[in-house]
């Protein structure tokens, strides 16, 4: 092997790791408002605000599904825990709207917002 | 969260990462690490571990806490090699414990080295007898270097003035079955030459040799996969208890 290529393809390796452990800000943009998680969050609020119940759960299912998403692309680079305290933040805001509770939600919601914007960071 | 591929990823990550550097580091043996180094590489292969398998932490601080132990320890290596005081300072002394026959209990005692550690590896240089040993030096990496009274000493070729044959390294002609072209012509032989010999011995083909050296004499030494042995010899403890 060709001795630039025996130094660089090292080099090469090992930016690739790198990169690919430092990718989180890239995979944490939404490819499209289906996953953009900031936008569901957004509009679950404004639906818990107005109390409108079925128009939350149904925000919330999106947000989830979302989310679901959006692990797969990040487990490489985030922390587990990061990962699990949305997951987590999220159950427990259906619980919440289930029960038609604003206050739990919208405590909920700032925790879960906080958990996303602490991934990657 | 699929945890298993995670780890699997950080793991050829980690595996990789100390694979590329650690080629770096050279191919000092382990037993010529001294404590410093042997803790060094302790600490190396327990951050990549945790890369691997410690999912709470993200992976690239624990990435680069592996490159950043590795790059010291390159970096402390290049330092030993060119500054001769650094190299005292983190590798140590070699130190004498056994000078004109006499042994020095106090260096012992600094370097907390006890009389059972010396004469029993005394005896692993196969000296059983202190009164044999001139000088016996405790080396960077804990081993003992002993030099014998005259006496003690084996005679060697020259002190009889007998000139012996010139060695050289064996050559591998065949390597699992694999004929190896290049060092037919190092050891200055043919493949043809080669062929008559391993006819000469009832061999049809190079692909039944498992492994074929030449020495500086042309003396060809063959191993064939499948090896007639007439009488084998059991070096079993019980080989009568042996389940077959």
């Amino acid at each position: 092997m060709e001795r630039w290529l025996k130094t660089l393809l090292p080099l090469a390796v090992l930016l690739l790791f790198a990169l690919l452990m430092t990718s989180d800000w890239y995979w944490k943009q939404p490819r499209g408002p289906h996953n953009d998680v900031a936008l569901h969050i957004e509009r679950l609020r404004a639906a818990v605000l107005a109390e409108d119940w079925q128009q939350a759960e149904a925000a919330w299912q999106q947000l989830d599904a979302a989310w679901r998403y959006m692990i797969k692309r990040l487990q490489f680079s985030v922390e587990r825990d990061e990962i699990r305290g949305l997951t987590l933040s999220l159950a427990r805001l259906r619980g919440a709207l289930q029960a038609a509770d604003r206050n739990g939600a919208l405590i909920e919601l700032a925790a879960a917002e906080e958990h996303w914007q602490d991934l990657g960071r | 969260m699929n945890e298993s591929l995670v780890v699997m990823v950080r793991g050829v990550i980690a595996f990789v990462t100390l694979l590329i550097l650690t080629r770096v580091l050279g191919k000092q043996q382990i037993a010529q690490l001294d404590f410093f180094e042997y803790v060094l590489g302790i600490t190396i292969g327990s951050i990549a571990s945790s890369l691997t398998i410690d999912l709470s932490i993200k992976a690239f601080p624990q990435w680069v806490g592996l490159v950043t132990w590795i790059v010291a320890v390159i970096i402390s290596q290049h330092v030993t090699i060119r500054w001769r005081v650094a190299a005292k300072y983190i590798n140590g002394e070699p130190t004498i414990i056994i000078m004109d026959g006499k042994i020095m209990e106090k260096t012992m005692r600094s370097l907390r080295y006890t009389l059972t550690d010396l004469l029993e590896q005394l005896r692993q240089k196969d000296v059983f007898d202190l009164e044999q040993v001139a000088y016996a030096i405790v080396e960077t990496s804990g081993q003992l270097s002993v030099l014998l009274k005259p006496d003690y000493q084996a005679v060697r070729r020259r002190d009889l003035n007998l000139v012996g044959p010139i060695e050289r390294v064996n050559i591998e002609l065949i390597f699992d079955g694999v004929l190896i072209e290049p060092n037919l012509r190092q050891a200055g032989v043919s493949s043809d030459w080669l062929r008559q010999q391993l006819q000469g011995r009832g061999i049809k083909d190079v692909s039944e040799v498992f492994l074929a050296t030449i020495d500086a004499n042309k003396q060809l030494y063959v191993d064939l996969y499948k090896d007639k042995i007439v009488t084998l010899i059991d070096v079993d403890d019980e080989p009568e208890k042996r389940v077959k």
